[in-house]
C-alpha cells in the first residue's frame, strides 16, 4: 500500500488531537459529579494543569449554561465535549476506513467525510462566538478544539476536491489493487476474457461508494455519539437525592424589613430568599447562571446581603470583599432601588474591591458618586443598624457563613448546587414545591452526612472548609 | 478487511464509550465516599462571644438580664438598686469592673443637673453607640445620679433618664428586638457610681469630667457575649 494523500493524514491527526482533546474536557467536567470542587487541566498542553485556578476561561465556559445539554434532566447536563470527542472519534475512524477501503478518491465517500468534518467546525464556529459574545472569555482547551475542528474542515474539503478532481496524471500516489482474485469462468464471458482460474488485476480503485455505505456511515456517526452519551445518561450518579438534604430556614419572616426583591416579581413563582454580598464574584457568577438558566423567572426571589467584610461582620476576620459593608449599606438604603444598585455593584465590583482595598474610603466615595441620592445614608447609624439588622437575620436562621445562598420556600439548594446542578436541582426543586413534595430531609442513610461544601465563596474565618475555594466563581 | 474495519470501529468508538464509562464510575465512588465522610462546612453565623465573656461575667450578666426584663418572662423591665446589687452579688465597684472591657462598645450620655432630656449631642452618641452593634447581643443602659437630694428623687431622676434613652431608642431605630436586647437598670445614687476611670470613655459632654457630672449619667455599652 503507498502513502495515502497527506490531506487525510491531516485529517486523521487532527481527528485523534480533538478526541484528546475533547476527552481532557470531558473528563474535567465528568470529575465534577462527585459534587467537589476541582482543580482543571486548562492548557494548550493536553492533560497539564491550568495556572489561572477558578479565574481560567476554562472554568468560565465549564460552568457557563453553554458548556452541556438536557441540563434540566441530569445533574450539570450532558457535556458538548463528550459530543466532541465522539465526533472526532468517528472521523477518525472514517478517515482510517477510507485508506483500508482504498476509496480516498472516491468523490461520494470522500464528500461524506467532507460533510461530516463540517459538522464539528460549525459547532466550534457557534461556541467560539457564544464563548466571545457571552462569556467574554475562550478556553485553551475549547481553543485547541476549534483548531482541531477547523483543521479537519480544510483537510476534509482538500481530499474531497482531489477525489473529484480524479488522480493526476502520472501520479504515482496511487494505490495498489483494492481487490485481487480470481475471476469466475461464466457462460457469458466474452471470448476474452480470462480463462477460469486466471488472475485478475485490472481494479485499481474500489467501487464508489454506495448510498447504502454512506447510509450505513451516517448511522454509525450517529451511533458514535448516541452511545456514550446514552451511556452518560445510564451511569450518571442520582443527584437528586440530596435535593432537601442542606438546611432550611428556622425564621424566614422578615422582621426586621431587610429584604428587598431582586430580579422580576415572578407572579405565583415561588418565594426565595438569596443571601448575597454584593461585592463576591461567586454572587455575580450565580446570579449570570440563575438568569441564563430561565428558572429566574419561577422565582420570586427577595435577597439579604451578607456582607463578607471584617469592617461590619463580625462573623469573618477578614475583609474578603473591601468595600462589602459600604456598598451593603448602599443597597438598603436604595429601597425600591435596591436591585438597581446591586447590579451595578456586579457589574463594578472589581474596580470597587481593587480602590477600597488601597483606599479605605474609596467604595463610599465611587458609591456616592453613581447614587449621589444615597450619599447622606451611607455611613449614618441608620443604615450602619440596618445592615446589622441583614446580618443579625442571618445569625437567626443559623446560615452559614459564605455566600451566595438561595432558599426556595424555606429549603437550601446545596452548596455544591449552584454552579453545574443549577439548572437541574432548581428545576427539581420548583417542580417539587408545585408538587407539594418540597421540604428539608436528612441524607439518605445518614441524616448528618452530606459532602463538603463548594462553587461558592467561603468566608475566612479560623475553622471555615480549608479547601473550600470558590469553584464556581470566574 | 471486513474484520480490520470492524476493529477499527469497535476500538473508536469504545474511546468515548469506555473513557465515559469509567470516569463516571470513578466519580460516582468518590461521591459515596464523601457523603459518608462529609468535609468541614463554613461555620454557622452567630452572635458575638469575645474574649471577656469570661464564665463570672456570663453569670453575673444572666442574673442581671433576667431580673431586669431581658432573657424572657414578664418581669417588670428595669432594675432598681437595690435590685441591682442583690442580683450582681457584688461591690459597686466590682459591678462598674465588668464593663471596663467594653470601654469601645459603650459611651457615657451625661445630663445637666437634675435633668433627664437629651440633647443634640446626647442623642448623636446614643445613637452612634447603638448603631455599632455588631454581633453583640445585649446593650446596657444604666442611669445614674449624682449625690446630691434625696435617695428617693435621684431613683426617680435615674429611672427618667435610663427611659428617656430607652425611648429614643424605640423611635429611632424601631428595631422589633428591643425589648429583648436592651437592659435598663436605674441605680440612682446608691450603687456602684462611676469612678473618674470612666472620664477616658467617649461622653457626651466635652467639659471637665468629675465624679458629680460623670454620674448624672446614662452609661451605655453593646456587649458583645452569649448567655
Amino acid at each position: 500500500m503507498r502513502r495515502p494523500s497527506p490531506w487525510l493524514v491531516a485529517l486523521l491527526i487532527a481527528a485523534v488531537v480533538g478526541v484528546v482533546f475533547a476527552a481532557v474536557s470531558t473528563y474535567d467536567f465528568v470529575q465534577h459529579l462527585d459534587r467537589q470542587v476541582h482543580a482543571l487541566h486548562c492548557s494548550f498542553l493536553p492533560g497539564l494543569a491550568g495556572t489561572h485556578g477558578g479565574e481560567s476561561g476554562c472554568q468560565v465556559a465549564m460552568m457557563s449554561p453553554y458548556s452541556s445539554v438536557f441540563r434540566t434532566h441530569v445533574w450539570g447536563g450532558v457535556p458538548i465535549s463528550l459530543a466532541a470527542m465522539s465526533v472526532f472519534a468517528f472521523l477518525a475512524f472514517y478517515a482510517l476506513d477510507l485508506i483500508v477501503t482504498r476509496r480516498k478518491d472516491d468523490p461520494r465517500a470522500t464528500g461524506f467525510l467532507a460533510l461530516a468534518t463540517a459538522l464539528p467546525a460549525a459547532t466550534s464556529a457557534v461556541m467560539l462566538t457564544v464563548s466571545l459574545a457571552k462569556l467574554g472569555t475562550t478556553c485553551k482547551l475549547c481553543v485547541c478544539i476549534y483548531v482541531a475542528s477547523a483543521v479537519c474542515l480544510i483537510a476534509g474539503i482538500a481530499v474531497w476536491r482531489r477525489a473529484v478532481r480524479g488522480p493526476a496524471r502520472g501520479s504515482h500516489d496511487r494505490d495498489d489493487p483494492a481487490f485481487v482474485g480470481r475471476a469466475k469462468s461464466s457462460p457469458s464471458s466474452s471470448p476474452s476474457a480470462p480463462t477460469s482460474g486466471a488472475r485478475l488485476v485490472a481494479v485499481n480503485e474500489s467501487p464508489g461508494a454506495s448510498t447504502g455505505l454512506l447510509a450505513a456511515m451516517f448511522g454509525i456517526g450517529v451511533g458514535f455519539v448516541a452511545l456514550p452519551v446514552a451511556l452518560y445518561l445510564a451511569l450518571a450518579p442520582d443527584h437528586a437525592r440530596f435535593i432537601g438534604t442542606c438546611e432550611a430556614l428556622p425564621h424566614p419572616a422578615d422582621t426586621y424589613g431587610v429584604m428587598f426583591h431582586v430580579g422580576l416579581a415572578a407572579p405565583g413563582g415561588a418565594p426565595a430568599i438569596e443571601v448575597l454580598d454584593p461585592l463576591c464574584p461567586a454572587c455575580r457568577a450565580f446570579e449570570q447562571r440563575l438568569a441564563a438558566s430561565g428558572l429566574a423567572d419561577r422565582l420570586d426571589r427577595k435577597a439579604v446581603v451578607f456582607p463578607l467584610d471584617s469592617t461590619c461582620n463580625w462573623m469573618v476576620t477578614e475583609v474578603t470583599h473591601p468595600g462589602a459593608c459600604t456598598v451593603s449599606e448602599a443597597v438598603l438604603c436604595a429601597g425600591d432601588k435596591a436591585p438597581e444598585v446591586v447590579a451595578w455593584a456586579f457589574e463594578e465590583q472589581d474596580r470597587i474591591r481593587a480602590e477600597t482595598k488601597a483606599d479605605p474610603g474609596a467604595a463610599a466615595r465611587i458609591v456616592k458618586q453613581r447614587f449621589p441620592a444615597l450619599a447622606a445614608c451611607i455611613g449614618s447609624p441608620d443604615a450602619r443598624s440596618r445592615l446589622n439588622k441583614s446580618m443579625r437575620w442571618v445569625v437567626a436562621n443559623n446560615i452559614r457563613v459564605s455566600t451566595p445562598q438561595l432558599y426556595v420556600d424555606k429549603v437550601k439548594l446545596c452548596d455544591e448546587d449552584v454552579d453545574l446542578g443549577l439548572e437541574y436541582t432548581l428545576s427539581s426543586m420548583l417542580d417539587r414545591r408545585a408538587r407539594g413534595t418540597l421540604a428539608a430531609v436528612p441524607l439518605e442513610g445518614d441524616p448528618a452526612a452530606k459532602p463538603s461544601a463548594g462553587g461558592k465563596e467561603p468566608a475566612a474565618r479560623p475553622g471555615a472548609a480549608p479547601g473550600a475555594t470558590p469553584g464556581a466563581t470566574p | 478487511m471486513m474484520i480490520v474495519r470492524a476493529a477499527l470501529l469497535v476500538a473508536l468508538l469504545a474511546i468515548p464509550a469506555g473513557l465515559t464509562g469509567a470516569w463516571i464510575k470513578s466519580a460516582d465512588a468518590r461521591l459515596a465516599v464523601a457523603t459518608a465522610a462529609p468535609g468541614e462546612l463554613a461555620p454557622v453565623a452567630s452572635a458575638s462571644d469575645v474574649g471577656y465573656c469570661n464564665p463570672e461575667l456570663k453569670r453575673v450578666l444572666r442574673r442581671v438580664l433576667l431580673s431586669c426584663g431581658l432573657g424572657g418572662g414578664d418581669a417588670a423591665r428595669g432594675c432598681q438598686p437595690v435590685q441591682a446589687k442583690n442580683v450582681a452579688t457584688m461591690s459597686g465597684h466590682d459591678f462598674n469592673a465588668l464593663f471596663t472591657p467594653m470601654k469601645d462598645r459603650g459611651g457615657i450620655i451625661q445630663f445637666d443637673k437634675d435633668k433627664a432630656d437629651l440633647d443634640p449631642v446626647d442623642l448623636g452618641l446614643v445613637d452612634r453607640v447603638f448603631a455599632d452593634q455588631r454581633g453583640a447581643s445585649w446593650f446596657f443602659v444604666v442611669a445614674r445620679a449624682s449625690p446630691e437630694g434625696s435617695i428617693e428623687h435621684n431613683r426617680e431622676l435615674s429611672k427618667a433618664r435610663a427611659e428617656a434613652v430607652m425611648a429614643h431608642l424605640k423611635t429611632q431605630f424601631k428595631d422589633p428586638d428591643l425589648d429583648k436586647e436592651v437592659g435598663m437598670l436605674w441605680l440612682g445614687k446608691e450603687y456602684a457610681q462611676l469612678e473618674t476611670e470612666f472620664c477616658a470613655w467617649q461622653r457626651s459632654s466635652s467639659g471637665t469630667c468629675n465624679t458629680e457630672q460623670l454620674n448624672r449619667s446614662a452609661f451605655v455599652a453593646w456587649i458583645d457575649c452569649q448567655l
